[in-house]
């Protein structure tokens, strides 16, 4: 008897939860469909304007898609009038040299933060954080300066400083959360095995962060891609200039704007950080998370 | 080869004293166990040892030599930890070659030593896993044969069983005493399982608030523990205690309680009058000593224990009959064909020589 109770009783219950289910994920459906229309429109336009002719991509009622699609401002961009090569190797060589540099120097300095006992260990964690909290543009000035007496103004070098001087903090601590997750007694082990702190860091500590080090350098390494303002202000001589701000720089002019060969160029732009944010997202999202736990 | 010393090692964070006056000698080769409750300082004293920590005061010696200022990586020494400490980037092999290479072995001698140290630890098939790919008891023995490996002359294990099951504990002990035989290393093995203290060590240190109580064979602590603490913490199920009246007539001296009554031996009665300030002394009584019997039968005894049932817990061959008293607790130890229920009021009996005196203040054992 209790069985057949138990089981009239059953059965309608899973159709009311499938019926449940199935309203709750339509209106999900619905959600995520919006978000990623609003977010990825321009991404779209930026696509779609791209392939279109100097003709239809300056039409007063704009075309929601090319009509004739066309690869020219593509080609134009390598084969134009503006070093657009240039651009992109500036913007190459100056990310990928910040993104070695600040994790080179943000390890040493993130293992002592996370290992080491001394006095003032917290101060000087939170101090290193302080240039973070600061608008770029506060920035800009006193390494205006800085960089016109080390005489690294208008150089790939210069910016490389810049931006290492905005990275390196974020590089620390995230470097300093991935450090905190690797257990104590791996190093003391170590230790007990006869090897040097620096050794213990490089063989054992690097080995086991290493997808954290590799998340640290993909995210400077976008932020030096995207920083518009540093090349715009410590740069001068336009073929040294990075992509952003060639962009600016180049495509709106007085009387005319390009803007089938802006959105090549920025659809071009956006391919690495494109390539460096899907290659280490996974272990980015636990890379911050595990970040602001750290360090709250 | 080491033997080990300890004088009156320290240990302060801030205002906190985690070790004091901690002296404590360790024979050449010699099996010695730290056991206490967690808290105790046992695992901060193995990692003195072991150079981890530094001590605040006092001097660690290996052999003649003060080893103070010696850096954990030229001690000597190899250390077993409670959840192994294995580099999960490499595999099993390179687990234990990894200290051989520090010391610029030539690869050949050390690719000999390595599988030999496996073999002994049957772990010769996992030589080409990583950490991540073994069970706990595996990883457990690569531990054992990374420590190993080096020859080293001191050996620490901080509670290497913990992280295991009951059954494979058992059987790890067994293999770890088997290792430490092979490899003629000073071994200092952290536990707080009393058990494992008993039948592991050649001797046994008790330790709790971060004070060394007692230092002996398993025997010795058992038979003779210098104070309640070591008392209660040695042996299982624990021992008894309860408050009694010291009662001196001409010829004897009795302790009387409402749940006891003992008469003491002339040595004893002698230990119990050291204690002339007042006439109190606290009665220990081991759960294996006492004999359940009836009233007129337990009257006869020289020791009388009595009171109320307040829970029975069966163990398999025999069950474990706890009383609660007005002036203290105690277990005994009864055959599974006498039928116990609670709240009835059984009696015990048992002979002076098998029943423990201690003071009430200090805590101290009172001994002829």
């Amino acid at each position: 008897m209790p069985t057949t109770v138990a089981q009239t009783v059953g059965v309608p219950r899973p159709r009311t939860r499938h019926i449940a289910h199935g309203f709750g994920s339509g209106v999900r459906v619905v959600a995520i469909v919006v978000a990623l229309a609003w977010s990825l429109a321009p991404v779209y336009w930026m696509l779609a304007t791209s392939f279109k002719t100097e003709l239809e991509a300056a039409e007063l009622r704009p075309t929601i898609w090319p009509h004739a699609p066309t690869l020219e401002n593509y080609r134009a961009l390598w084969n134009g009038s503006l070093p657009f090569v240039s651009f992109f190797l500036n913007s190459a060589a100056t990310s990928v040299v910040t993104a070695i540099f600040a994790v080179m120097i943000a390890t040493p300095a993130a293992y002592a933060l996370s290992r080491a006992r001394f006095r003032l260990r917290r101060p000087i964690g939170y101090a290193i954080l302080i240039v973070r909290m600061l608008p770029l543009v506060v920035l800009l000035a006193p390494l205006y300066l800085l960089l016109l007496h080390a005489q690294l103004l208008d150089t790939r070098a210069g910016l490389v400083v810049g931006f290492t001087t905005f990275g390196l903090p974020f590089a620390v601590w995230m470097i300093k959360s991935f450090i905190d997750a690797v257990p104590i007694e791996v190093e003391e082990a170590a230790r007990i095995d006869g090897y040097p702190r620096w050794q213990i860091l490089v063989k054992v500590v690097a080995p086991l962060m290493l997808p954290g080090l590799v998340t640290t350098a993909a995210f400077v390494f976008m932020e030096a891609w995207n920083n518009l303002i540093f090349p715009l202000a410590l740069v001068t001589t336009l073929e040294k200039q990075t992509l952003p701000a060639a962009l600016v720089l180049t495509f709106s002019g007085q009387f005319k704007t390009d803007w089938g060969g802006m959105m090549a160029a920025a659809t071009v732009t956006t391919v690495p950080l494109m390539i460096a944010f899907f290659a280490v997202q996974r272990s980015m999202v636990r890379g911050l998370t595990s970040g602001a736990i750290a360090g709250a | 080869m080491a033997a080990i010393s300890l004088r009156d090692i320290e240990k302060r964070y801030d205002d906190v004293v985690a070790l004091a006056n901690c002296n404590l000698d360790i024979a050449d080769r010699e099996f010695i166990v730290l056991v206490g409750p967690s808290g105790s300082g046992k695992t901060t004293l193995l990692r003195i040892i072991a150079g981890l920590e530094q001590a605040s005061a006092g001097d660690v010696y290996f052999g003649d030599a003060c080893v103070n200022d010696i850096d954990v990586g030229d001690r000597d020494i190899a250390m077993v930890f409670q959840n192994y400490g294995l580099y999960p980037h490499m595999s099993v092999y390179d687990n234990m070659a990894f200290g051989l290479r520090r010391r610029k072995m030539v690869a050949a001698d050390i690719d000999r030593q390595v599988r030999s140290t496996a073999k002994m630890l049957n772990i010769e098939a996992l030589l080409d896993r990583r950490p991540r790919q073994l069970s706990g008891g595996q990883r457990q023995r690569v531990a054992l044969g990374r420590a190993i490996v080096r020859n080293p002359a001191v050996f620490l294990l901080d509670e290497p069983l913990s992280n295991l099951d009951a059954h494979l504990r058992v059987q790890m002990r067994a293999e770890i005493l088997k290792v430490h035989r092979a490899v003629s290393a000073t071994a200092v093995y952290v536990t707080h399982d009393q058990v494992e203290a008993l039948t592991m060590g050649d001797r046994i240190a008790v330790m709790n608030d971060g004070r060394i109580h007692q230092v002996g064979t398993p025997d010795e602590l058992y038979d003779a523990p210098v104070d309640r603490f070591v008392a209660s913490f040695i042996g299982t199920p624990t021992m008894g205690f309860v408050l009694c009246r010291v009662n001196r007539s001409v010829d004897s001296v009795e302790l009387v309680a409402d749940c006891a009554h003992v008469r003491l031996t002339a040595a004893q009665s002698a230990a119990a009058q050291k204690r002339t300030g007042d006439d109190r002394v606290i009665l220990g009584v081991r759960p294996e000593s006492l004999l359940l019997m009836s009233e007129s039968d337990a009257q006869q005894c020289d020791v009388m224990l009595r009171g109320a049932v307040e829970a029975v817990e069966m163990l398999g061959a025999e069950q474990l009959v706890h009383v609660v008293a007005s002036d203290g607790s105690f277990s005994a130890r009864v055959p599974r064909d006498r039928s116990v229920t609670i709240d009835e009021h059984v009696w015990f009996g048992t002979a002076t020589r098998d029943v423990y005196l201690f003071d009430e203040d200090t805590g101290l054992a009172l001994r002829a």
